[in-house]
């Protein structure tokens, strides 16, 4: 079951295009306690996506409470002072929704699925558990134990998931992003009643949110019933800024792991840029023509041609501060780390000595473009490149410009990206071996 | 057990939005309909689906092949999978690169992949590529190239994937396991992707007969949907397809597996895993059967959704988990029903244990009229998501002309939602869900702290999670 599934690095590979049906149809509104609301009327189907983006995610945390902002997330499924544990997913349930969150660096945002019928139960649930949570010390004590299976199954029960937050956590020498989403495992054990207090009247703050609304209702109705639901709930001095910024790196850094590993693993996580930050569609068609698709340059080289890696695959992680450019190699049974990635370097200073075709620079366009569309093509899609936009990447209405940014990347463009943040002095290396005498697996 | 009872102006509440839906979320459901399509059937047998869509500039299409994993030869697993990945990697005048840099340059997307009974390619591209997409899935299909140099370096990687992803989420692998024990020596087993042991034993001669016995224009069913116009779609297609070949053989039939009648267990040494990852399984229902509301509305109230009996006592009530579901996986015949969940290693037998007795509480008259009512607006709520899209639809016509169902599977599937009584439930429960006795159980964990323990449930067949293949003979 995927529900308050965790992201802890996420990328919205969103592109826009030209001219957006409906894009003249989105309304954004401020309630009077800073509550922000975003509709985009869309008729297709009954139904309508509610995002509700809270502006906190590990990235608010220190340590002693590693986790917290994730695991408030399942809390704010467990009660209020109205309504008992679970009866929140009944009662939505049982008016043909379907309920999710998710936490990532940056942000928790819950997601709500339903029919458009159910609207004012939607809301009448949404405003109880902004204004009235209640916290059942038993079930902190359950659900404790719910998000460390979370925790063996993402993270300690994977490979993958182990090399990368070892990695996220050395390449963050001060800033908070370097902070695991799933909370350190002792973390996990210790946080308290009181934690959970002081993170709710801190970041759970109408001021702090952003609800995107995409579906088939009537703008102006469900902006009454945002007032009449949401408008009482009082506001909190804004929560503190976070005032570190990651010192630049200046060498670089490396961390492994020695496992029962049938297939070793290798990380690269460049220093990145912000979700606002004008070099992200650059960035965007460089990560694409690097790793999208069979055509892609290390694709092409490390799995095609020298049969290095078995994938290779990358994303970009822009918050509110500078992210993570990843790049991810699994390699075959027994191969050569030493040698993929000495190949991995010569492809990524490649790009930074002689730059890129325009030939892959119209491809990874085009891609984006079709992306953007396919992106567009729900209500849940809808709803949450609109909501990245608003909150991370400067404001919703950036979304319908995206086409334009893309237009205007030059090659000479991605070559300056490149040349900027992916040196070798700006990146953390990560190795997952096998343990010698572990099975490496006989060529079939 | 504890059971959370709300305070009455709650179950108030409760009972007013009840009430209150009832109308809306069917309501909503019924107006979700199949929108016209065109079907042409050409005269070696291909069948076009066309259903115009315009809503963004793009056309979805997902074409199928009948057949699928399910005829795999012996030993080699994977077959019909590894056809599929390559028809991707060299077809027409085109070798594997220049075919990716043709699809990437528009933007276009196309997968290829087998499931038990078909292999499909799906896509998508922008509506002014349209001639060039038929084009592609034309020579993908009637003209692979199946290159040795290919086959070998794809065989490869697929045996590394497997390798790969047994060092991460095993609760991925416990179905593949569940599926090739249970169905034995039945196709229904045959694992899709193949195992490490199969996969090595696929030669060019094994994907050559595959392709020439099992693909062809009688076999094949395109759906298309999204911004184009059919007349020119079908002017297109019919082109392109309507003088293909038919298959080298017939479409072999297939009879209904068996039902298991007793309870044994297979456990899958992983000596490094800190949880247990667990599945128990037995025969379902094909996706014809006539029971499709009733038994959807059983499912989602033991293990289709949050509240769902199952991840209400693994997860909400101990914390024993992350999550536990429960699904049906129907196919011409009867595929298989499956409930799984994990947990840390410690619990593994108390997690077990409460799985069996939350089944046989279902068995036990579990379902009220308030569960039957709160299933019913769920999934009748939820149901138009799954037809909003062109690639949504594309699949949905599909799938409707592979099982022979019509529109009326999607058009009167509210309704039929809306007239299951709680008769109808005991009934399916009774009839379909298997009772705690009658199952295959697969615990994927450490087998020398489990191994005792377990054989409380059953005879114990034995596996390593390193074995090259999985359990099927």
């Amino acid at each position: 079951m995927s529900r308050r599934l965790l992201l802890g690095l996420l990328l919205i590979v969103s592109s826009a295009g030209a001219q957006v049906p409906g894009a003249d149809r989105v309304q954004a509104v401020t309630l009077e306690n800073g509550m922000r609301i975003i509709l985009w009327p869309d008729r297709d189907i009954p139904n309508v996506a509610l995002y509700n983006w809270v502006r906190v995610g590990s990235r608010n945390e220190v340590p002693g409470i590693t986790g917290l902002a994730h695991f408030f997330e399942h809390m704010m499924f467990n009660g209020t002072s109205t309504s008992a544990p679970g009866d929140f997913d009944k009662i939505l349930e049982a008016n043909g929704a379907r309920n999710n969150a998710y936490t990532s660096s940056d942000v928790t945002v819950y997601q709500d699925w339903f029919p458009s019928a159910s609207m004012q139960t939607v809301f009448e649930l949404e405003a109880d558990r902004l204004r009235n949570l209640s916290f059942d010390p038993k079930i902190i004590e359950s659900e404790r134990g719910v998000v460390h299976s979370e925790r063996r199954l993402g993270v300690d029960d994977s490979h993958f998931g182990r090399l990368q937050e070892q990695v996220q956590a050395t390449a963050f020498l001060a800033h908070p992003y370097g902070i695991p989403t799933i909370g350190w495992p002792s973390d996990i054990e210790s946080w308290s009643l009181d934690d959970l207090k002081t993170f709710y009247k801190t970041y759970y703050a109408p001021n702090n949110v952003t609800m995107v609304l995409v579906g088939d209702f009537d703008p102006k109705t469900v902006i009454e019933l945002a007032r009449k639901n949401f408008e009482s709930i009082a506001p909190q001095p804004e929560p503190e800024p976070i005032r570190t910024k990651e010192p630049e790196q200046t060498g670089e850094r490396r961390v492994s792991i020695v496992a029962e590993a049938q297939t070793p693993l290798l990380q690269f996580a460049y220093h990145g840029i912000a979700g606002a930050d004008p070099r992200k569609p650059a960035l965007e068609l460089l990560a694409r023509i690097l790793t999208d698709g069979d055509a892609s340059r290390l694709h092409r080289v490390l799995v095609e041609e020298q049969k290095l890696a078995i994938s290779a695959d990358s994303y970009i992680e822009a918050g509110f501060d500078p992210g993570i450019v990843w790049f991810m190699l699994s390699l075959p049974a027994g191969g050569d780390l030493a040698r993929a990635e000495a190949v991995f370097g010569s492809q990524i200073d490649k790009v930074i000595s002689s730059g890129v075709t325009e030939m892959e620079l119209d491809r990874a366009r085009n891609q984006a473009l079709a992306d953007f569309w396919r992106g567009l093509t729900t209500i849940n899609g809808k709803a949450q490149a609109l909501g990245t936009y608003a909150v991370l990447q400067g404001g919703h209405e950036r979304l319908f410009d995206a086409p334009k940014a893309y237009e205007r990347v030059t090659r000479e463009d991605i070559q300056k990206v490149a040349t900027e943040l992916l040196k070798p002095t700006n990146r953390t290396v990560g190795i997952l071996s096998a343990a010698s005498g572990a099975s490496s697996g006989e060529e079939g | 057990m504890q059971k959370l009872t709300p305070p009455s102006a709650v179950r108030w509440l409760l009972g007013c939005v009840l009430a209150l839906a009832m109308s809306g979320a069917l309501q909503a459901a019924e107006g979700v309909k199949t929108p016209p399509f065109e079907r042409v059937q050409l005269s070696n047998g291909t069948v076009l689906m066309l259903l115009e869509q315009r809503d963004v500039p793009l056309i979805s299409f997902e074409a199928r092949v009948l057949g699928g994993a399910r005829l795999d030869p012996e030993n080699r697993y994977g077959t019909a999978n590894l056809l599929a990945g390559l028809f991707e990697k060299g077809a027409g005048e085109r070798d594997a690169l220049a075919f990716a840099q043709t699809v990437a340059s528009v933007g276009g997307s196309i997968q290829t992949n087998a499931s038990t009974e078909s292999i499909s390619i799906t896509g998508s591209f922008l509506s002014r590529d349209r001639k060039l997409m038929v084009e592609l899935l034309a020579d993908m299909l009637q003209r692979p190239t199946l290159a040795e140099s290919e086959l070998q370096a794809l065989r490869a990687r697929r045996i590394e994937f497997i390798r790969a992803a047994k060092d991460s989420d095993l609760s991925a692998l416990t179905s593949i396991y569940g599926a090739a024990a249970l169905f034995a020596d039945h196709p229904y087993g045959n694992p899709v992707f193949g195992s490490e042991a199969s996969l090595a034993g696929i030669d060019a001669r094994d994907i050559r007969s595959f392709y020439e016995s099992h693909v062809g224009g009688d076999r094949l069913i395109i759906a298309v949907a999204g911004d184009f116009k059919a007349a020119e779609m079908k002017k297109l297609l019919s082109s392109a397809f309507g003088k293909w070949r038919k298959a080298g053989s017939a479409l072999p039939p297939i009879v209904a597996p068996k039902k298991i009648t007793s309870r044994r267990v297979l456990l899958v040494d992983a000596p490094d895993s800190v949880q247990s990852y667990f599945w128990m399984g037995n025969v379902g229902v094909a996706r014809s059967d006539p029971r499709r509301a009733a038994l959807d509305i059983v499912n989602t109230v033991f293990g289709g959704r949050f509240t769902s009996m199952l991840n209400t006592e693994l997860r909400i009530r101990t914390g024993l988990s992350y999550g536990a579901r429960s699904g049906f996986d129907r196919l011409a015949q009867p595929g298989h029903w499956e409930m799984s969940s994990f947990t840390r290693s410690e619990a593994t037998i108390e997690a077990i244990d409460l799985a069996f007795a939350t089944l046989d509480k279902l068995h036990e008259g579990a379902l009220d009229p308030a569960a039957l009512d709160s299933s019913k607006q769920y999934v009748l709520g939820q149901f138009p998501l799954g037809l909003e899209t062109a690639s949504q639809w594309a699949s949905q016509l599909a799938t409707l002309e592979q099982y022979g169902l019509g529109p009326r599977y999607i058009d009167e599937y509210a309704d039929a939602l809306s007239r299951v009584a709680l008769d109808d439930t005991n009934k399916v429960i009774n009839d379909v869900f298997p009772s705690s006795s009658e199952v295959l159980l697969v615990v994927i964990g450490k087998a020398t702290t489990l191994k005792d323990a377990l054989a409380k449930f059953g005879p114990i067949t034995e596996m390593r999670l390193a074995d090259e293949e999985w359990g099927k003979p």
